[in-house]
């Protein structure tokens, strides 16, 4: 054996156990933290404007709709938290950083489809087009907020389809539960997108909820089959 | 100085590419299940069973097999033995390396 095929050899070796120290990262207790969070913004959600169709926030005083925007915020900033507080826990149990390969590839594997996500919400709250870009350039900043609920309506499902479209690319580098994951989010975010784009509370309150909740518990399970 | 690696160096069981794969995968897991490791490692079950089989057979594995509920359930870790010739051949691939040399003769 030659040094290129020794040093080809190490590389093939540090790619299997980068791949199978995904699994041991994979932050189940994040899960079903951040499930129990959504299952309680779709609850408080719904307390809000007795409706499941989140498009109804229009009918809310403005202050409403300003204190349920901080709301989800605050739960997407908190279920993020959460995630990387508790997987930079167990990497620096194996001797990984934030920076080590693993911890990258699953970071890069999500952040386009959650950066189009957050565009497209953008987009569907605030209806950007040129004319509000040249308001904006020449500093007037009196952009008009005109939501369509229609447009409101298709913010889960987006979010449920490209966040499902993220978490099965980082499974690529991974074990099948986050691709199976992925791909219900996936699933679940097409049949709400073209059948039940009214019931978007029920449809975040089943997938980010739910489906959250039981993959956590899913992976802690295995988790402790294979530490035990 | 140290030694020149020489082709008895390069153990023979662990050079083999799906058996490396599998002992570098037990290597950072405290145990994985068949269906972890095939799925992680992309093999068929064929390939996964005989070559467990004989990693088992040189001691370098244990195999566990249960049944959970009524259906079978089979777990691999690596033995003290397995991880200590883990990281003789890593460590033998380095010395390899830093001479710029080879082997010789060994197993390719």
């Amino acid at each position: 054996m030659d040094a290129n095929e020794a040093e080809n050899r190490m590389r093939e070796i540090q790619r299997i156990m980068e791949r199978a120290t995904l699994f041991t990262l994979l932050p189940g207790t994040a899960a079903v933290v951040g499930g129990l969070l959504v299952l309680v913004g779709c609850a408080v959600s719904y307390a809000m404007f007795r409706s499941l169709d989140f498009a109804d926030i229009l009918h809310l005083p403005v202050h409403g709709q300003i204190d349920f925007c901080v709301m989800w915020f605050l739960i997407g900033v908190a279920g993020v938290l959460v995630e990387v507080i508790l997987t930079n826990r167990a990497a620096a149990g194996q001797q990984l950083t934030s920076t080590s390969r693993p911890m990258r590839v699953a970071a890069f594997s999500l952040t386009p489809s959650v950066i189009v996500a957050m565009v497209l919400t953008v987009k569907f709250l605030v209806p950007v087009d040129a004319r509000v870009w040249s308001m904006l350039w020449s500093w007037n900043f009196n952009v008009p907020l005109e939501p369509r609920a229609e447009e409101i309506q298709y913010i889960v499902p987006v979010w449920m389809m490209l966040y499902g479209t993220g978490v099965y690319t980082a499974g690529l580098f991974s074990i099948r539960p986050p691709r199976v994951l992925g791909l219900m989010f996936l699933a679940m975010g097409v049949i709400a997108l073209l059948c039940f784009p009214q019931y978007g509370v029920v449809s975040a309150a089943l997938s980010f909820g739910v489906l959250h909740l039981v993959f956590g518990l899913y992976i802690l399970h295995k988790q402790r089959q294979t530490v035990l | 100085m140290n030694e020149p690696v020489k082709p008895d160096d390069i153990d023979a069981i662990i050079h083999e590419r799906v058996r490396l794969s599998i002992v570098a995968a037990l290597a950072v897991s405290p145990q994985l299940s068949f269906g972890e490791l095939k799925s992680t490692l992309s093999l068929t079950d064929g390939n996964l069973s005989a070559h467990s089989r004989t990693l088992e057979d040189a001691g370098y594995i244990v195999v566990d097999k249960t049944f959970r509920g009524r259906r079978p359930h089979t777990a691999m870790r690596l033995t003290a033995k397995g991880r200590k010739a883990f990281e003789r051949y890593l460590e033998t691939l380095r010395q390899i390396i830093d001479r710029g040399g080879n082997a010789g003769g060994g197993p390719s």
